[in-house]
């Protein structure tokens, strides 16, 4: 596999095809999460566990797969690594288990995963299907740990659990409730978007 | 060629869909099997924990400590088949397992009372289904800990205020229906924690 | 058992406070992209409400009556989304067998509804938040029905927006998104109208 290709795919995941705002896929289930940035953290690398290893699978088995239970197969293989994330988590980490809740489960309608498996693992042979993944993951994960950010910041004051904002900050619940997700996710597809914007016109000029 | 076969056409696609379902079930009730023990172990825990903060006892951090202090302290009298009603160091106080509605569902806690049944020792929450964020926050640990060594029936005040009577508690903010079932849930307790009482001994 | 007040609480509950895209955030996906047209909407939501209703149901017997006695309850990830697949595989093959009209409006929604994380998230919640059978039922209907109400007022609110100037970078997904933080904003007026007791 050509280093330049797998450069490529994984530059491409996270910037431009970046899928969570070029594509618009997979917000739902993790905005759920991400009013904490701890447990973005981990739903993060629940998901990036997923995609790489479900993509691998997915890519080995790609000429064996018959044309009808494509669909099922794919599911299948995404369901099973995110149930040994969840079992993973119910036993080493049960308290973000805990709060995480049905969210873990969710990560198989994630569209990303399913996305790409279609998309890339099937066409391509297993080490840049890996690859595809991770950055699919990771691509992912940034924008959603971004978001956590702020919203831990600016609705707890809090980052990791720390108290960060002083006695002078007000808390801004509805950085915690569903609104203030998707806002921070509006604005951050925004600003992005503003910068690739501009970009692509120098690029022109 | 023409003719796809029939076993490639209507046998192979389910022969290999069986074949990829027992592989990949097999893998994950391995796992599974693997860590049960552990998950159980979590859960009791979990409940042991629970019911030494709500007792106002000092929860040791290690899991071996907690099963050590719980074993020495702690009495369990069942309750509809599960451990209800805890007596802590011989009657000096005890942790009641409460239910209540919530916002979303039921809420589950503990609560503990001095041996009179007047005064809180302590409160805990085993099982809860409130908003992330918001009604969830009623496990912060200063949420629980206000109610050690006061008598309900309590009134609620706002969350940022520091000059409160021995019968108020503070709700958290932008979670008013989930503090009101709380306090709810925490006014009708001693009658419940009474009837229990009478019911294990 | 039959507790009509419950259900009844869940069932406005599931369509106003407890809304499944603006409250729990599922269901995003095809949200965002197919809200854009009313018609559209109206076809998907009628489908969607239509699977979580009947897939509530289904993956409630599944699961309380052969995975939780068989002790096999941690693999209802992979059961549920079976079931779910399994049920709109064939709705999809009756209706297109039955009613010509009906599937050429909702049949093509079919495969779409198979991804929608909102459907196995209503069968997920249930199962946590202990809900009985006929509680189940309506949680499902109530859910569809609320994600119903969510389309259609993006799509109507996105039809006049169709001629308003939205800043470049907001176009499409931003300015939708902005929207659903504004009705989700909406929607918790509702929170603490009806009492699940």
């Amino acid at each position: 596999m050509a280093r330049g290709q797998a450069k490529k795919v994984f530059v491409g995941a996270i910037g431009a095809d970046n899928p969570v705002f070029a594509q618009i896929l997979g917000i739902c289930s993790t905005l759920a999460v991400t009013n904490n940035f701890r447990n973005t953290v981990v739903m993060s690398l629940g998901v990036l566990f997923t995609t790489s290893l479900s993509g691998f699978t997915v890519s080995l088995l790609r000429k064996k797969i018959p044309g009808r239970v494509r669909m099922m197969a794919e599911t299948l293989i995404i369901a099973s690594y995110v149930i040994i994330v969840d079992i993973v988590l119910k036993a080493y980490l049960p308290d973000i288990s805990r709060q995480l809740g049905p969210y873990v489960g969710l990560i198989i309608t994630n569209c990303i995963i399913m996305g790409r498996a279609e998309a890339f693992a099937l066409n391509n042979p297993p080490g840049i299907s890996l690859i595809d993944g991770v950055a699919s993951g990771i691509g992912y994960s940034y924008v959603l740990l971004v978001i956590a950010f702020f919203r831990e910041l600016m609705g707890s004051g809090t980052i990791f659990g720390f108290q960060v904002m002083g006695d002078w900050w007000t808390n801004w619940a509805i950085m915690v409730m569903p609104p203030g997700a998707f806002f921070m996710l509006a604005i951050f597809i925004w600003v992005v978007k503003g910068v690739f914007l501009k970009e692509k016109e120098e690029a022109k000029a | 060629m023409q003719e796809v076969s029939f076993f490639k056409e209507r046998v192979y696609p389910i022969l290999f869909m069986v074949f990829l379902t027992v592989v990949f079930i097999s893998a994950i009730s391995g796992i599974y099997l693997q860590t049960a023990s552990l998950v159980e172990e979590n859960e009791t825990i979990f409940l042991k924990r629970a019911v030494l903060f709500s007792a106002g006892i000092p929860v040791p951090e290690s899991n071996n400590e907690i099963n050590r202090v719980y074993s020495e302290r702690v009495k369990e009298y069942m309750v509809n088949g599960k451990p209800g009603v805890f007596e802590v160091n011989g009657g000096e106080s005890y942790a009641f397992r409460i239910s209540g509605p919530g916002l979303w569902g039921e809420i589950e806690a503990l609560i503990g009372f001095d041996e009179d049944l007047k005064t809180m020792t302590g409160i805990d929450f085993i099982k809860q289904n409130e908003t992330p964020g918001l009604g969830a926050r009623i496990e912060e640990e200063w949420f629980k800990a206000q109610f050690r060594g006061k008598t309900p029936p309590f009134s609620l005040v706002r969350e940022d205020e520091e000059d409160i009577d021995p019968d108020e508690v503070n709700a958290i903010t932008g979670a008013t229906n989930t503090s009101n079932y709380i306090r709810d849930m925490i006014n009708r307790s001693p009658g419940q924690a009474a009837e229990l009482l009478e019911e294990v001994r | 058992m039959m507790d009509w007040g419950m259900a009844m609480a869940i069932f406005f509950g599931a369509i106003f406070t407890n809304n499944i895209l603006l409250t729990n955030y599922l269901g995003m996906c095809s949200f965002l992209s197919v809200s854009r047209e009313i018609k559209t909407s109206l076809g998907l939501g009628t489908a969607v409400t239509f699977v979580m209703a009947a897939t509530s149901l289904l993956n409630y017997l599944v699961y309380y009556f052969i995975l939780d006695p068989l002790g096999l309850t941690y693999l209802r990830f992979i059961v549920f989304i079976i079931v779910i697949a399994a049920f709109v595989q064939l709705v999809e093959m009756i209706i297109e067998r039955v009613s010509e009209p009906l599937y050429a409006a909702l049949g093509i929604f079919l495969p779409l509804i198979t991804v929608n994380c909102a459907i196995l998230g209503v069968s997920l919640f249930m199962v946590i938040r202990e809900y009985t059978l006929l509680s189940s039922f309506f949680y499902g209907l109530g859910s569809g029905l609320g994600w119903w109400l969510a389309i259609m007022a993006m799509a109507g609110i996105r039809q006049k927006l169709a001629k308003a100037k939205v800043p470049r970078g907001l176009e499409g997904a931003g300015i939708t998104l902005i929207i659903t933080g504004m009705m989700a904003l909406a929607f918790m007026g509702f929170t603490g109208m009806i009492n699940i007791n």
